[in-house]
């Protein structure tokens, strides 16, 4: 049976906290948009990148397809080609003026046997590399071709202090009209630069759309919560009154039982105990009379049961004690062990009382169908000035995280009605380890 | 009308193989200046040869050559001692000419410098210098092997 005396754990309070804010509608929709936010934020990034990359590939194939046909052509001679050293000083420094100026860092010129005719860097000159099929195909047929230099090759051996590089293939003719292949190496680093304008320019335009839409929207957003929370205030409100009519009904109906029909029952009860100790209609007639009364003061019992039910007893002026012995007479008569301890509460306001009669009478009436408890306590006691009920049963209990009985429907609702009354109602139960409610009140 | 011609050389080699060059031009050099009398030339340190003489005039000329970043760093000069004479210049590279133009001497020596790269292609590379006054006729002539 588990402890009645432990207090609900304060982690439970804090989710409690939490799930009050999360609940909040404008913090969802901020968060929303956070998300939102974010999400642009990524997609643009990685769009503008991309966007920029084929820009400057783009960019980087006119450039080369350019320089190709305007200088390395023209200063192109047949003497470059065979090897001729004065041929190639003169376009040596031709490429050097006029090519490997702003983005082009290297340079070189293929035959088709994949020979290096000419490049800046001079120590590759007359050597001969395997040329991939789609450099061969360019020198073929023409065309330009971009992708990231692959370092590793041994005829990109001298371009590794130049770190990530882009190169560009175009087919160029000498004088003699052999076709021959043109390489330009760009630095990465402008891809990465072009890709970081074409950010700086777009995200502040799509990051000030969205905060605008936020600013503009969330008041609205404020203001249509409020009126939901006004909305729902009215139900609560209307709720409210339609049970303090259904109070007043009941209340009404439980008096005139109380005042009428039990007095009569009571009284009629007396007369048929009397009447039975009168010998007179003899010994069989008086064991009848009394069977009468005994019947009689049973449906008496049963008509105050469910007296107790339909309305709560007069709780200032009887008490707390009295309203739950009343209402646990059935459970004694079931057979189930049953502790009432009820601290003084004559201080507490009545409608405080009243909520601790209702959460204790809905506990107990769910322990008493669902449970099969052996064992009952209701407890109520003063911690701090305030008030505190456990409802502890050693029964079935239940799996918390599963979808309650719709029975159990009714403490959800006093949850509400209790943490509306500034307390809280906490439920604690594992299967085949009973239940405790325990429902705390501060001292207001 | 005769030029000049070298008459000493030093040389840090590039290569191995330029050791024995540089000791046979060194003969070659000593030979000539102990048969035609002419000017001695200057030396120079490090990876680079220099080369001086006379023209067939009073004008003297140097060439000089050293490694670059991968290439030869070729200087030719002409000092005349005359200011503001102009002079048609060509660099050989392996016997075709690499660059030429004109230039004009200028104070205060009364001479002219050209500088020019050229790719240092495979083997021993053959650098010449040839400088012509069209006024006077005057040439200079020289060369070198690096």
């Amino acid at each position: 049976m588990p402890d009645p005396g432990s207090p609900p754990p304060p982690g439970a309070r804090r989710a409690d906290k939490v799930w009050h804010v999360v609940s909040n509608p404008v913090v969802q929709f901020l968060a929303a948009g956070l998300v939102a936010l974010l999400v642009v934020l990524v997609a643009s990034g990685w769009f503008s990148k991309r966007a920029a990359t084929e820009e400057a590939v783009t960019d980087a194939r006119a450039t080369t397809q350019l320089l190709g046909r305007s200088v390395v052509e023209t200063a192109l001679t047949r003497g470059v080609v065979n090897g001729n050293a004065a041929a190639v000083d003169r376009f040596d420094r031709e490429m050097i003026a006029r090519v490997l100026v702003g983005d082009v860092l290297r340079v070189k010129i293929w035959r088709r046997d994949g020979t290096i005719i000419y490049s800046d860097e001079t120590a590759l000159i007359g050597q001969r590399f395997t040329l991939d099929k789609d450099e061969v195909a360019i020198i073929d047929h023409g065309g330009t071709a971009a992708e990231v230099s692959d370092l590793s090759k041994p005829e990109n051996r001298f371009e590794q202090r130049f770190g990530r590089l882009l190169e560009v293939y175009s087919r160029v003719w000498d004088k003699g009209g052999q076709p021959l292949m043109f390489e330009a190496y760009f630095s990465y680093d402008d891809v990465s630069r072009r890709s970081a304008e074409v950010l700086h320019a777009f995200r502040p335009i799509t990051v000030a759309g969205l905060l605008i839409f936020l600013a503009v929207t969330a008041p609205l957003v404020y203001v249509l919560a409020r009126r939901l929370d006004a909305a729902a205030g009215v139900r609560e409100r209307l709720l409210l009154a339609a049970v303090e009519a259904s109070d007043v009904e009941r209340r009404r109906i439980a008096r005139d039982l109380h005042d009428g029909v039990v007095q009569d029952l009571a009284g009629t009860s007396f007369a048929l105990s009397a009447a039975a100790r009168d010998s007179s209609g003899g010994a069989e007639s008086s064991a009848r009379l009394e069977e009468l009364a005994g019947g009689v003061r049973h449906s008496l019992r049963a008509l105050r049961s469910l007296l107790v039910e339909i309305y709560p007893p007069e709780l200032q002026t009887e008490g707390l004690a009295a309203a739950f012995d009343d209402l646990l007479a059935p459970c004694i008569a079931a057979g189930i062990a049953v502790d009432v301890h009820v601290a003084e509460h004559a201080d507490v306001p009545p409608q405080v009382v009243a909520l601790v009669w209702r959460v204790g009478q809905e506990a107990v009436r769910n322990a008493q169908r669902h449970g099969r408890p052996g064992r009952l306590a209701v407890i109520v006691s003063r911690p701090d000035g305030g008030i505190r009920l456990e409802v502890v049963d050693d029964g079935v209990g239940f799996d918390l995280g599963q979808t309650p009985p719709a029975d159990h429907l009714g403490l959800r609702g006093l949850r509400d009605l209790a943490r509306d009354a500034g307390g809280s109602l906490h439920v604690a139960s594992t299967p085949g380890a009973g239940t405790r409610v325990t429902l705390e009140m501060k001292r207001s | 009308m005769t030029t000049t011609a070298t008459t000493s050389i030093t040389a840090t080699s590039r290569r191995r193989r330029r050791g024995g060059l540089a000791v046979a031009a060194l003969a070659t050099a000593t030979l000539a200046i102990t048969a035609t009398g002419v000017t001695p030339a200057a030396a120079g340190g490090g990876d680079e040869v220099i080369r001086r003489g006379n023209c067939s005039g009073s004008a003297d000329w140097k060439l000089k050559a050293k490694t670059d970043n991968g290439r030869i760093e070729v200087e030719g000069e002409v000092d005349s001692n005359r200011n503001g004479q102009t002079w048609k210049w060509r660099i050989r590279h392996n016997g075709n000419v690499s660059a030429r133009g004109t230039r004009s001497t200028h104070a205060p020596s009364g001479s002219f410098s050209v500088t020019r790269r050229l790719v240092d292609a495979s083997g021993t590379d053959s650098i010449g210098w040839r400088a012509r006054n069209p006024a006077s006729g005057q040439v200079c002539r020289g060369s070198l092997r690096f």
